[in-house]
């Protein structure tokens, strides 16, 4: 486990290293694919593109596609990894959770000044939502994709009835990976969520933030931590309390059943799904 | 439906191969013919191609006019002005023009004056598509509206083709010509998006498909032009060309094709004698297939996922076993 707090530098680490690299593997062949993709359609002449200076070679389709492939590799090789990585650790913290539609319908709310944020587990519900529709997106242009090139190498004149289907997946998938990539970046601007933007640079976000935000994840990072953690009355009432209450967390369940029930880390986990009860934000540790 | 079209094509391709025979007095193994899955070449001989000198439109040319002239609907009017770029290619008033590639026009034949080892000759050069054995134009369509067959024909669905013009640049001899002012682009956001079909050759599918030669095949008079399997077409074009010790194009050119081209004077000749203009291609020789070097970062991609998931396996087995080592540790603590 990477997640750490560091309370003397009032930071948590948010993400690993590989994980960071992780991203922006993905984004910056993301991108790649987007604008090297838009010029795979005959708009650079149309739009008068080539006109711009550094940009004449968008009309040429060849190049185009050899700048389409370069980063193809890079994105499918490394979302496959992504998948494949974290599914053997068992890692899924941003699967979607039950109540998430809902859950992440009161956080908009709340940057509209409707009402507050439900405490918050590592990441939002509507990251969770997100990851699943990208995971989606990116997994129809990867297939899609594959069967495109392959027809490119190998069999050009493949049933037209296959490519066809490849070709509108993948433009259909290129459309939506467009919106999809608009909507992250206007995630981003909005401020409730810009701390959360140094911390897929450097992998650290603060933890005066992290406490308030993502009082869920921080609760059970000091349970991991005990040295800096309050020994929280709660973790005696989780203690005695029947496995998860709350069939929605799956991810807690899941950690809670792998771990060897030894006092210390077992009920660990509960806590966060005990004081998951949005009505009692108030009194979990650390606030 | 697939069941449909291969037998339809099985059956076309039997009688084409049974053309061949009668038009060659060559006597073709059909078994062979079967194991291409019926693919089809075609020869254009110009030993024999006279230019139809004596018609005022040579037959092939007419031939394939007369089959093609309904094809493009009544193009709207006013046609919208695509944006920015204010291009519109309309050649509806001017479709009697043969002697260009056009919309409406499939096939022209070059006159080329060529003057070979001192002796001034005439030869004249049927021009169309030249079904390329792996068409850029077809395997890079963002609509795959253009699409090569299982028999060869590399083909554009005006339904689906949207006037964009890719195929066009990335064809060595920029074959496909666009009519603007009709097409599915008009349904969609024709101010901003396309512009028209595309339109080339198709082999005549639809002739093949009933069993009929194409037009400009059955046409031609001196029967300059053959079609018939791949193999035995390619077969024929090496023999003529070693027997009038000529010259075969389009075996090479853009990564091979299925046209043969057969003649008694070099294309280096032949292309000396041509001024590229618009629907005017020239005829270099070896003229490569731009896209085959693009095929070894192709072939990384393919091999992308399994590099990814070998990649997590193993990292992802180290991480396991260093956190289970860890976890030990503690426990004997
Ligand atoms: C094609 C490009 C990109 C893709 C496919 C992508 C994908 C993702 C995904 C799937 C997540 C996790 C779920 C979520 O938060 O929605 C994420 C998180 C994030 N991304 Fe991106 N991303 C891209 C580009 C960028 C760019 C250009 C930035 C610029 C700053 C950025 C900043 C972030 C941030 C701040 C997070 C939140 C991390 C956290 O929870 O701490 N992303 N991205
Ligand atoms: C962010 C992800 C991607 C986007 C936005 C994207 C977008 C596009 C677009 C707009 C086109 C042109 C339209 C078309 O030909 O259908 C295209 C073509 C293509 N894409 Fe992608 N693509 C992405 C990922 C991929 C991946 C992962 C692969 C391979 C595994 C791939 C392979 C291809 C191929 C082979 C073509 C056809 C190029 C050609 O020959 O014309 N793409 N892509
Ligand atoms: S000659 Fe041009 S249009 Fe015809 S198949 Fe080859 S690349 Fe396509
Ligand atoms: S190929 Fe045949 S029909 Fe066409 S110009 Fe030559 S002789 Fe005439």
């Amino acid at each position: 486990m990477t997640e750490k707090i560091l309370a003397d530098e009032n930071r948590v680490v948010r993400h690993s290293g590989l994980e960071l690299a992780e991203h922006w593997a993905i984004a910056v062949s993301g991108i790649i694919l987007l604008l090297t993709g838009i010029f795979e359609l005959p708009v650079a002449k149309r739009y008068y593109i080539v006109t711009i200076p550094g940009l004449g070679w968008t009309a040429d389709f060849i190049t185009s596609l050899y700048l389409h492939y370069a980063a193809a590799f890079v994105f499918t090789a490394v979302a496959m990894f992504h998948l494949v990585y974290h599914g053997i650790l068992g890692e899924k913290g941003l699967m979607p959770r039950k109540g998430d539609f809902s859950a992440s319908i009161a956080v908009i709310k709340s940057f509209i000044g409707l009402g507050k944020e439900p405490p918050m587990h590592k990441y939002l519900p509507e990251q969770r939502l997100a990851y699943a529709g990208m995971a989606l997106i990116i997994l129809m242009l990867i297939v899609s994709g594959l069967v495109k090139t392959y027809k490119n190498i190998y069999a050009p004149d493949l049933s037209w009835t296959v490519v066809l289907w490849a070709t509108w997946i993948h433009n259909i998938g290129f459309i939506l990976f467009f919106l999809a990539f608009g909507a992250h970046m206007a995630a981003i601007l909005l401020k409730p969520n810009w701390p959360m933007v140094r911390g897929i640079f450097t992998g650290k976000v603060r933890l005066d933030y992290a406490r308030h935000r993502h009082a869920l994840w921080i609760a059970d990072l000091e349970q991991d931590q005990p040295t800096l953690g309050t020994d929280s009355p709660q973790q005696t009432k989780a203690n005695e309390a029947p496995p998860p209450e709350n069939p929605g967390d799956q991810a807690s369940a899941d950690r809670a059943k792998e771990t060897p029930v030894n006092g210390q880390n077992a009920p660990r986990s509960e806590v966060s799904d005990v004081s998951g009860d949005p009505e009692t934000p108030a009194d979990r540790p650390g606030e | 439906m697939r069941e449909h079209r291969s037998k339809m094509s099985r059956r076309s391709f039997l009688k084409i191969s049974a053309g061949t025979v009668a038009l060659t007095g060559v006597g073709l193994p059909k078994r062979a013919a079967a194991r291409e899955k019926g693919q089809l070449a075609t020869l254009i001989d110009l030993s024999l191609c006279d230019g139809c000198a004596a018609l005022e439109t040579p037959a092939c040319v007419f031939a394939c006019k007369t089959i093609n002239q309904d094809k493009i609907p009544e193009p709207v009017d006013p046609i919208p002005e695509p944006w920015p770029r204010k291009t519109i290619e309309d050649w509806s008033k001017k479709q009697h023009v043969s002697d260009r590639l056009t919309p409406y026009n499939f096939i022209y034949v070059h006159k080329a004056l060529v003057v070979d080892s001192g002796r001034e000759r005439i030869v004249y050069v049927p021009r169309r598509c030249m079904h390329c054995d792996n068409p850029a134009c077809a395997t890079i369509c963002p609509f795959s509206a253009n699409n090569k067959r299982p028999n060869g024909a590399v083909v554009i669905d005006q339904g689906l083709c949207f006037g964009g013009a890719k195929c066009k640049d990335v064809c060595p001899w920029e074959i496909p010509q666009r009519q603007s002012g009709v097409g599915i682009y008009l349904h969609v956001l024709p101010g901003f998006m396309g512009n028209g079909v595309m339109y080339k050759c198709d082999l005549c599918v639809d002739r093949l498909k009933e069993g009929k030669t194409p037009g400009c095949i059955e046409a031609c008079p001196r029967q300059a032009m053959l079609i018939g399997p791949r193999r035995e077409i390619e077969k024929i074009a090496e023999e003529r060309a070693r027997a009038m010790n000529g010259f075969i194009y389009g075996k090479n050119e853009n990564g091979g094709t299925s046209t043969f081209y057969v003649s008694p004077v070099s294309f280096e000749l032949i292309n000396e004698t041509i001024q590229k203009k618009p629907g005017q291609p020239d005829m270099k020789t070896d003229v490569p297939r731009r896209m085959a070097k693009t095929d070894k970062f192709g072939d990384a991609v393919l091999a992308a996922p399994v590099l990814g998931i070998a990649a997590a396996g193993a990292l992802g087995w180290y991480a396991r076993r260093k956190e289970q080592a860890k976890k030990e540790e503690k426990d004997n603590d």
